[in-house]
């Protein structure tokens, strides 16, 4: 069963209180921060093309930034590596290989090669490791 | 033009909805998109400060973050969709312990 987004008082008073004071000082520091006088884009300013130059270190764009070739590297690297993690969690193998001991707490490698169903009845009995 | 004070305040109104919802919600669903929530607040701050200094870094840098959150939302969905099928539920209260 899913939890409905209804607002309870009693349980939620006291996070919201919480959230609304960490809002209330962050505002305060905000508000009362000076930063400066804005320099701002220029009206002919290219920023478009100088994201995708900034993005692999040409220095050719109308508007200044730092090179970020390596955070892209390294953020295509993380692309795949979550975009492997995601298929291996949600792949559903009939013939309990690795995966499907990720993917289904090992259950049914278990009733596999140790045939136990008095284990799994125990299980859903006292909560086992559900 | 808009103050920069403006941006940080809308960042920071929806960093603590992110937040809020973190320590309210139950519901793995819920869960992430509060997190989102919260990435996104950060996300609002660097291209802000990024026109504020007629500087491309920061805006190059929330386009990383967004990657990032697209990389975080595809293994959050991966975790919601075992949790489902171990509790068949997706409750984040009900994964309690680490053994199985």
């Amino acid at each position: 069963m899913t939890t409905k987004p209804s607002l309870r008082i009693g349980s939620h008073l006291l996070p919201g209180l919480a959230a609304v004071a960490l809002f209330v000082v962050m505002a305060a520091a905000v508000l009362r921060a000076s930063f400066g006088d804005p320099q701002m884009f220029g009206p002919d300013a290219e920023i478009t093309a100088s994201i995708g130059y900034a993005m692999f270190n040409l220095d050719m764009g109308t508007v200044p930034g730092e090179g970020m070739l390596v955070a892209f590297i390294i953020i295509a690297v993380a692309l795949d590596a979550a975009l492997d993690g995601a298929i291996l969690l949600a792949k559903r193998e009939e013939d309990g290989s690795a995966v499907a001991l990720l993917a289904d707490g090992g259950r049914q490698v278990r009733d596999r090669f140790r045939g136990d169903a008095a284990d799994t009845d125990r299980d859903a009995e006292d909560g086992g490791d559900r | 033009m808009v103050p920069v004070q403006w941006y940080l305040l809308l960042a920071t109104a929806v960093f603590c909805i992110g937040l809020f919802g973190i320590l309210t919600r139950r519901n793995a669903l819920l869960f992430l998109m509060s997190v989102e929530l919260m990435l996104n607040a950060a996300n609002i701050n660097l291209v802000a400060f990024s026109a504020y200094w007629g500087n491309v870094t920061g805006q190059t840098f929330s386009l990383f973050t967004m990657a990032l959150a697209a990389a975080e939302v595809a293994v959050g969905i991966g975790i919601i969709l075992v949790l489902y099928r171990n509790f068949n539920d997706v409750d984040v209260t009900l994964a309690k312990e680490m053994r199985w």
